[in-house]
């Protein structure tokens, strides 16, 4: 799945798109109940950074990732992803825009009575057209696809499974093959762990990292363990009420800039432990 | 962050200095009151002029117990085959009246789903849903019968138009209460509202769908010897008429298929629909949490 197969090609007039940059100039979300959930954040994601927001939950980071595929409407400001405006899409060119951005929950999402396969063929419906999805037809090439990807998390066997019927950990690395199944250059994150068990955790963190490492891909995570921020990712961003109260090396973060991010001090519960 | 700041109780000084804690004074119960006698008065004077003589009430055991007689002592069983073939109609009439119901009200009712249809389409979707409610079906029936003459086909054209009304509110009920989770999924992935509604939304309602489905069969099974009794066909017709010839061990003989076929209907048609819903239920218990 290089840049130089007949997918990425096709895409033509979306190559800018297909740059994994995002940049967000003063963005503020709120939200229609009045809740200000983001507050004037401002910050540029080169392509292939792997990038993780920490914060408590409340302190917007669910809101900001979901701004970089407008699953979340920003309220004022700018947000670009490649040269595209998110902001100024919609229709046809939102979907496509999404279909260049994977994402991955921590409720794995997965529509659990229909089987593995089916689930990851998701990941092709921006890219193919729409009676092939609506009739479940799709073409030779979206299936080999499929079936690539989920060979690159090692549950092809599973392919038939009812998604519901696998381990928690099963579930998000379909849920990684669905998202890797759209072929995208920016991979969004939302708590992926945070379900798991910790060895769990580790290997799909890892999956992560390796999707970062090997594809190239922008990977934005948002975790709420301090431990696996520092070990996976090698840029930081610290979400407090909305506001970014910090932006670097992820390594470099001590305790205390985390005990200024949470605005608390540090407790047992902020680590995850047991490194693999 | 602050709740550690905040006293979670009140401190225990205070009441130590007022004695011993005492109920604050009972809130007036003057208008609840006033309220259940206006309702119990209005529903005595109801019955005022519905002209009841009440001194008939004595006689209606008795009568019920003539009637059981003439009905039960010795049914007629000589018109069986007729009736077997007139319930057949009256089971065809269900289920053609169901089919069609369930293939109207499945596309219209996902429409008609929040967060599926625009508003402008699911708004008038759910006024026709409750529209329909309110028509009973056998004045559907009636209406039809105009147009289309007394055939068992007017009395399954009633039902499948009856039923889109309720069967059309439980499949949007069913739709709006899919986690959004998969919903979000397929959207974050690019995917159109079409492509949420048949990957997200259909898979996880599927099951309840079907069975809403059997239980409209049910339903119809039921109504449709009501529908018979207008002369839409079927055993409810042929009940009808053997009423108004006072045949009553024949009548009997009816009473006792319709309740043994439609009981036996309920089984099969139950036990399908336990089954469905205990296939849909996951089968690998999540042991991740």
């Amino acid at each position: 799945m290089t840049a130089s197969d007949p997918i990425t090609a096709a895409a033509g007039d979306l190559a800018p798109a297909a740059s994994g940059a995002i940049t967000l100039r003063d963005v503020t979300v709120t939200y229609p109940g009045g809740t200000r959930a983001l507050r004037g954040v401002s910050l540029s994601i080169a392509p292939g950074e792997m990038v993780s927001v920490v914060g408590l939950s409340g302190s917007g980071k669910s809101t900001l990732i979901r701004t970089i595929n407008a699953l979340v409407p920003i309220t004022s400001g700018r947000l670009l992803v490649g040269e595209q405006d998110v902001s100024r899409l919609s229709g046809r060119s939102l979907r496509e825009l999404r279909g260049r951005i994977g994402m991955i929950f921590q409720g794995f999402n997965l529509a659990e009575r229909t089987s593995v396969l089916s689930n990851v063929l998701v990941g092709r419906f921006a890219h193919s057209p729409a009676w092939r999805s609506l009739l479940g037809l799709p073409s030779a090439q979206d299936k080999q696809i499929a079936i690539e990807a989920l060979d690159s998390v090692g549950i092809l066997d599973r392919a038939w499974s009812r998604a519901g019927a696998l381990s928690g950990g099963q579930k998000q690395r379909v849920a990684i093959a669905r998202a890797l199944s759209q072929q995208p250059s920016v991979m969004l994150a939302d708590e992926p762990v945070a379900s798991l068990d910790p060895p769990t955790a580790h290997s799909v963190m890892q999956d992560l990292l390796r999707i970062n490492e090997e594809r190239g891909l922008t990977v934005l995570v948002n975790l709420h363990l301090m431990d696996l921020a520092r070990q996976y990712t090698t840029r930081m961003i610290g979400l407090r009420d909305g506001e970014m109260v910090f932006d670097g090396p992820a390594a470099d973060a001590t305790d205390q800039d985390f005990e200024a991010i949470y605005g608390r001090p540090i407790q047992g519960r902020d680590v995850l432990g047991s490194a693999p | 962050m602050s709740a550690a700041a905040r006293p979670q109780l009140r401190p225990p000084s205070p009441a130590a200095d007022r004695g011993a804690p005492s109920l604050p004074p009972r809130p007036s119960r003057t208008g609840p009151t006033v309220a259940a006698v206006i309702a119990g008065v209005i529903v005595v004077l109801a019955t005022i002029e519905l002209d009841i003589s009440w001194t008939s009430l004595g006689e209606i055991p008795g009568r019920v117990a003539n009637y059981l007689v003439l009905l039960f002592a010795e049914p007629n069983w000589e018109k069986l085959p007729r009736a077997l073939f007139e319930t057949w109609r009256s089971v065809s009439m269900a289920w053609l009246g169901a089919i069609g119901c369930v293939a109207l009200s499945i596309p219209l009712g996902i429409l008609a789903a929040r967060g599926v249809g625009p508003a402008w389409v699911r708004l008038p979707l759910r006024w026709l849903f409750a529209i329909i409610r309110a028509v009973p079906e056998v004045v559907i029936a009636l209406v039809l019968l105009t147009v289309t003459g007394l055939t068992p086909f007017t009395g399954a054209l009633a039902l499948g138009i009856a039923g889109i009304g309720t069967q059309g509110k439980w499949v949007y009920e069913t739709v709006e209460s899919v986690q959004e989770g998969a919903s979000e999924a397929v959207r974050a992935a690019g995917g159109s509202t079409a492509e949420v509604a048949r990957w997200a939304l259909w898979p996880a309602a599927a099951p309840s769908l079907m069975s809403f489905a059997l239980y409209r069969f049910e339903i119809n099974i039921r109504t449709s010897a009501v529908l018979g009794l207008i002369g839409a066909g079927g055993i409810g017709t042929m009940l009808s008429n053997y009423t108004n010839y006072r045949e009553w061990d024949t009548v009997g003989m009816l009473l006792i298929v319709v309740v043994v076929i439609t009981m036996l209907i309920d089984l099969i048609s139950g036990s399908i629909r336990r089954r469905i819903m205990e296939g849909a239920r996951p089968r690998v218990v999540d042991r991740t949490r």
